[in-house]
């Protein structure tokens, strides 16, 4: 297996690490809707928001170049943003430019919409590197269930999440076998849907075995497991604290 | 299209939740209902696969590549329901592990990938080949264009919710999201029909599988 970048860093032992997964989400969850419905213009309150994120890495350990680096990933999606800024007429221009037949020029809210989006997206973002490289996806499940999520999903996500390497896998040996008969060639598109048909044909015929294999076992539409989730005085004291922490960032500036 | 979060504002955030998580609810019942939670394992086995499928690009016009989004795939060839369960988990994992689409905005992500897509894609197949009457080509141009009306009316899904929510005027966002999509969803028909060729010509007893 190639593929060991899923929830990385999640195996640590740290104070974050060790906080029960359930007061992780709910954080994540109300740091992202304090983050969501902060205004604009209240640029403090952002850097307080960052700090907050900032310790919080520090505290758990986990390298920031890495998770600057995950970071990134709003990238396309801002550039999809930022085209459009020149296009919002009103308001006071910033900046005029003429590229060859255009006249374009850059407002000031135009600026706006896209700080507001950028530092909001990224904020979200970095909290919810820090759940996953804290927390197990087995524990994140695990949390998602008591947070009263419909089992048959809970279910459906543990499955995928097993069967995903193994599935991964798979993908690669095709796009290796693929490689090595046209010489590294532009693939056409016949190829890729073969592939998947391929793909979806195997993992169809997968998931019947494994569904076989677990009825001989006993299988009747229930997981049991031996480990439990413990919510402790660190998680009340972690969870209030944190609480608060947003909602005075939120009232004051 | 994955939307991030801070992108969509408060209002459009609760009323895209709250619907998702309706057609969620629903699908989780419809699921449990007919297949009942004995199926669990081949779902996920199945979502695996979308995620994985998800991994292999395909050349577009001018150099550029897009995935498959999967979800008319998975609607057509095991009904729109359950797609909306497996599309779910899979934007639910795509979130979690990959920061790929927000949290707060998986429930617009859910609507756009997966109620839209399941449904548009699932109906759009059924409409051609009632039409042209059950056979290979039949199936085969409905797949085709089930895949291209799932992508692209998702995208207009997602450029009414950006727009909704303040982030680019209407005028702008909608041909621009739309535009890039018509093109994507050529590739994302081609290939949902050539997968179903495939299918239909080693194993079409799958394509009779009982829709939920």
């Amino acid at each position: 297996m190639k593929h060991s970048f899923l929830d990385h860093y999640s195996e640590g032992n740290s104070l974050i690490h060790r906080l029960d997964p359930r007061t992780k989400l709910i954080t994540s969850l109300l740091f992202i809707l304090a983050v969501t419905s902060t205004p604009p213009t209240k640029w403090p309150a952002f850097a307080i928001y960052f700090c907050l994120i900032a310790i919080l890495l520090f505290l758990s350990r986990v390298p920031a170049l890495y998770v600057l680096k995950r970071s990134l990933v709003i990238m396309p999606f801002v550039l999809l943003i930022a085209i459009f800024i020149p296009f919002f007429k009103e308001g006071e221009v910033a900046g005029s430019y003429n590229i060859w037949l255009w006249q374009v020029s850059v407002t000031y809210s135009g600026l706006q919409v896209l700080w507001n989006v950028v530092i909001k997206a990224w904020l979200s973002i970095l909290s919810l590197i820090l759940l996953t490289s804290t927390t197990k996806f087995t524990s994140l499940l695990k949390g998602l269930e008591q947070l009263k999520m419909p089992r048959v999903m809970v279910m459906v996500l543990s499955f995928m999440y097993r069967y995903l390497f193994v599935l991964v896998d798979e993908v690669m040996r095709m796009k290796q076998a693929r490689d090595s008969r046209n010489f590294g060639k532009q693939q056409r598109m016949r190829t890729v849907a073969n592939m998947i048909g391929t793909l979806f044909i195997r993992s169809y015929e997968r998931g019947e075995r494994v569904y076989a294999a677990m009825l001989a076992r006993g299988f009747d539409g229930q997981m049991r497991t031996l480990d439990r989730l413990s919510f402790r005085k660190l998680d009340a004291c972690f969870g209030t604290g944190f609480g608060l922490a947003l909602i005075l960032t939120n009232l004051l500036y | 299209m994955h939307i991030p979060d801070g992108f969509l504002n408060v209002a459009t955030v609760a009323t895209t939740c709250a619907v998702s998580a309706g057609g969620v609810g629903n699908a989780v019942r419809i699921a449990n209902r007919k297949l009942g939670e004995k199926h669990v394992p081949l779902m996920g086995v199945l979502a695996a696969f979308i995620f994985a499928a998800q991994m292999l690009n395909f050349p577009i016009a001018g150099g550029t590549s897009g995935h498959v989004i999967g979800a008319a795939l998975a609607a057509i060839l095991l009904g729109p329901w359950a797609s909306v369960l497996i599309m779910s988990c899979v934007l639910i994992a795509q979130s979690l592990i990959f920061q790929d689409g927000g949290l707060l905005a998986l429930g617009a992500n859910i609507f756009n990938m997966g109620i839209v897509a399941s449904f548009s894609g699932y109906y759009l197949y059924r409409l051609v080949v009632s039409i042209m009457g059950e056979s290979r080509r039949s199936q085969l141009i409905g797949g085709f264009v089930g895949a291209w009306g799932s992508v692209f009316l998702a995208s207009v899904a997602c450029a009414l919710e950006l727009a909704l929510s303040g982030v680019s005027p209407l005028a702008v966002v909608l041909p621009a999201m739309a535009g890039v999509h018509a093109l994507i969803g050529i590739g994302e028909g081609l290939i949902t029909g050539g997968v179903l060729s495939l299918v239909l010509a080693t194993r079409a007893d799958l394509l009779k599988l009982r829709k939920i």
